[in-house]
């Protein structure tokens, strides 16, 4: 422990801590373009430059370890003119094309320019020309003269994925970055730079002038495209007059997972929240009144008992599993949840994992069958089927089954005219839920988008049959899911803000 | 919070009997009539829409429009800032990308609903490209249904500078 003064406030640091994390961690505002915890420092841009005392010249923050005792300012007269300085070099040749940057309103530059430049233009001269508008690959679209040459790109390519296609090219006021030649941008994490990069000099391919991000709301959710289960922000928008969609995922961080990154698989993963979406129910073909479907599939269930099957899919969330269980004991029915969405090739030693669903550790841990074998066992005495939160209707009928089926799905499917029933539930970012990754930590997904089209939620069309009044994520925790063996120390609440890793007994 | 006691009026015999202060009423109404009615050229009411307003400022803000650049194409780059700047949220944009040359972003789609515009000028304030203005003179619009008065942008983009 140590204590520093900063603008004559005291504050408790770690020992040997960088000075510009401290002050971050604190609250105490400096600029910095180079510095990025995840990338360190780099010490280019001296945007992060601060007074220490006894020091003769301002000194940059992310490159000076804290001393007990330091007394630190970041007001002064001088070191804000030092900042206007280092402000007005950076902008010599920037566009400025804010009106067209995808960057402004998140834009470090123009935050710092809002906080410490605030000075009139000096330059009366041509700024310099470079590209504006080059494809570097992977969705990745490079303005060069947005660049504030940081280096961050550069160096996440090199240190964190070690693909090295970025590198900067060309001297003093002339340099740019580029990709080496003849090569592209490809690496499963490439998006990663273009909200490392502080300005508008990358931008996302996909996002591309989709919307202003001031008009986004983000929400946290947990991704479900690998049962890494990274944090996400989920950035949706309802424009005036039309349905809430989801125009972007952004990590959040979060150390105890997925750091500051996620792939480009689970960031583009939003599409299937927005598109291709069951739109009604559906009864033999015929679409259906939604209410008359949830009845007529409580009439099903019932009267099937043990000759019906639950299939359920690893990705439900913990709550839904747990409901569902209860479900089957209370009407007697069957449960197994074989499924087979794995991919070799996915997996990486970053994030990425082969198993592409969020929660099949919940279902392991809840002790439900999910072998091939058990199913097959299951399938030959039953009359009914019904595939909850998947919709692969054709595995089943390869191992020989043949008798009614019913679905709950998000996403629309095809051959939806041999099916008995199918109701639209609501997808990942609809509904909250906790979800336990590959290295066993809970986490809770937060996000719930309200969408026009019509939609259940799982826990609710449970309740509906049970009709127990227990149909939030809390209900389900106080209704006995907390008195699970691997949950006995684990507070919902807690859950709700943080990882936690389970401990098995 | 403080509060302000109002007195009350209208509680004398003059005031209850009610006839006095309508015929005092009509009385002012009686002696604009006879005025207008002796002298007809200094009525000060138009008899629109046969006559037209002549009084009406430059700075009158009337229908928008779009400006166009010296090439003669649109000048708004889809910046959102109108929108944003929109009390009435009553401009509605799709942006695009731009393929001549000319700049990066410009506006697929752009339309303003008269019916909801509350004419305050938001929009031509905050437009940092000079894209929008409301100096078309035209201060009166009809249609026969809802969706006439939502003006796209070729319809923006045709209206011209008014005097
Ligand atoms: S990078 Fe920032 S300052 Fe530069 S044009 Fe984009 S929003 Fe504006
Ligand atoms: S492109 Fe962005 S991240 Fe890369 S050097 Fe330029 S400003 Fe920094
Ligand atoms: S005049 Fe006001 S209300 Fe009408 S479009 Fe412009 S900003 Fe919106
Ligand atoms: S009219 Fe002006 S403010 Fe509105 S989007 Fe176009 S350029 Fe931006
Ligand atoms: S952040 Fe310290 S020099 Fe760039």
């Amino acid at each position: 422990m140590a204590i520093i003064t900063v603008d004559g406030r005291e504050i408790n640091v770690k020992d040997d801590a960088l000075l510009i994390d401290e002050l971050l961690a604190n609250d105490v505002s400096v600029p910095h373009f180079c510095y990025h915890p995840a990338l360190g420092k780099d010490g280019n841009c001296r945007m992060c430059m601060v007074e220490i005392e006894g020091q003769k010249r301002p000194q940059i923050a992310c490159d000076t370890p804290v001393k007990d005792g330091m007394i630190i300012r970041t007001q002064s007269e001088n070191i804000a003119r030092v900042k206007r300085q280092m402000l007005e070099l950076e902008l010599v040749n920037h566009p400025i094309d804010c009106p067209i940057c995808d960057q402004a309103g998140e834009c470090s530059l123009q935050n710092f320019y809002m906080e410490a430049g605030l000075y009139d233009s000096r330059v009366d001269i041509a700024k310099n020309k470079k590209q504006k508008h080059v494809d570097l690959g992977a969705n990745v679209i490079l303005d060069q003269e947005r660049c504030v040459l940081c280096t961050r790109c550069v160096r996440f390519t090199s240190n964190i994925t070690k693909t090295h296609e970025l590198g900067v090219v060309v001297r003093n006021d002339h340099s740019f970055i580029s990709t080496f030649p003849g090569i592209k941008l490809s690496n499963p994490y490439a998006m990663n730079v273009i909200d490392l990069c502080p300005v508008g000099a990358l931008t996302s391919k996909d996002f591309r002038f989709t919307q202003r991000v001031w008009f986004l709301k983000p929400q946290e959710a947990i991704c479900d495209g690998c049962s890494r289960g990274c944090s996400l922000l989920v950035d949706h928008n309802r424009e005036k007059y039309k349905d809430d969609l989801i125009y972007r995922y952004r990590p959040k961080h979060n150390d105890a997972v997925n750091g500051y990154f996620i792939c480009d698989y689970g960031r583009l993963n939003y599409k299937k929240e927005n598109d291709n979406r069951l739109k009604f129910a559906y009864i033999r073909g015929m679409e259906s009144e939604f209410e008359y479907a949830t009845l007529k599939l409580e009439r099903l269930l019932k009267r099937y008992n043990s000759k019906a099957l639950l299939l359920i899919s690893p990705t439900l969330s913990l709550e839904e599993i747990y409901r569902l269980k209860k479900l089957s004991q209370k009407l007697d029915l069957d449960i197994n949840s074989f499924d087979e969405n794995f991919d070799e090739s996915f997996g990486d030693d970053m994030l990425r994992q082969n198993d592409k669903t969020p929660n099949r550790r919940a279902i392991e841990l809840q002790g439900i069958e999910s072998s091939k074998e058990d199913l097959q066992k299951k399938l030959k005495d039953k009359d009914f089927v019904l595939l909850i939160n998947r919709a692969d209707v054709d595995m089943i009928k390869d191992l020989g089954y043949d008798g009614s089926i019913g679905v709950l799905s998000s996403s629309d499917f095809l051959h939806k005219d041999k099916l008995d029933i199918i109701i639209p539930v609501a997808s990942h970012t609809q509904r909250d839920g906790t979800f336990i990754n590959c290295d066993d930590f809970i986490q809770y997904s937060k996000c719930q988008i309200k969408r026009d089209i019509e939609s259940i939620k799982i826990l609710d069309l449970v309740e509906g049959i049970l009709n127990d009044g227990v149909s939030t994520c809390e209900a389900v925790w106080d209704s006995g899911l907390k008195e699970e063996n691997f949950l006995k120390d684990i507070n919902f609440n807690d859950v709700r803000f943080n990882s936690i890793k389970i401990e098995l007994k | 919070m403080g509060f302000k006691i109002v007195p009350r009026y209208g509680k004398s015999l003059k005031d209850k009997l009610y006839l006095p202060a309508l015929f005092g009423g009509m009385k002012t109404t009686m002696s604009h009539f006879l005025k207008n009615l002796s002298d007809t050229s200094n009525i000060k009411t138009e008899c629109y829409p046969e006559m037209q307003p002549t009084d009406i400022t430059s700075r009158y803000r009337g229908v928008h429009r779009l400006t166009h650049r010296d090439d003669d194409s649109v000048r708004c780059v889809a910046c959102f800032m109108c929108a944003t700047a929109c009390p009435a949220e009553c401009i509605f944009i799709e942006a695009t990308q731009r393929e001549d040359n000319v700049d990066e972003k410009m506006p697929k789609k752009f339309s303003i609903d008269l019916l909801e515009c509350v004419f305050c000028g938001g929009c031509v304030e905050a437009c940092p490209c000079d894209a929008i203005r409301m100096d078309t003179g035209i201060f009166t619009f009809v249609a026969q249904k809802r969706e006439d008065f939502v003006l796209n942008k070729e319809q923006l983009l045709a209206n011209k500078e008014g005097n």
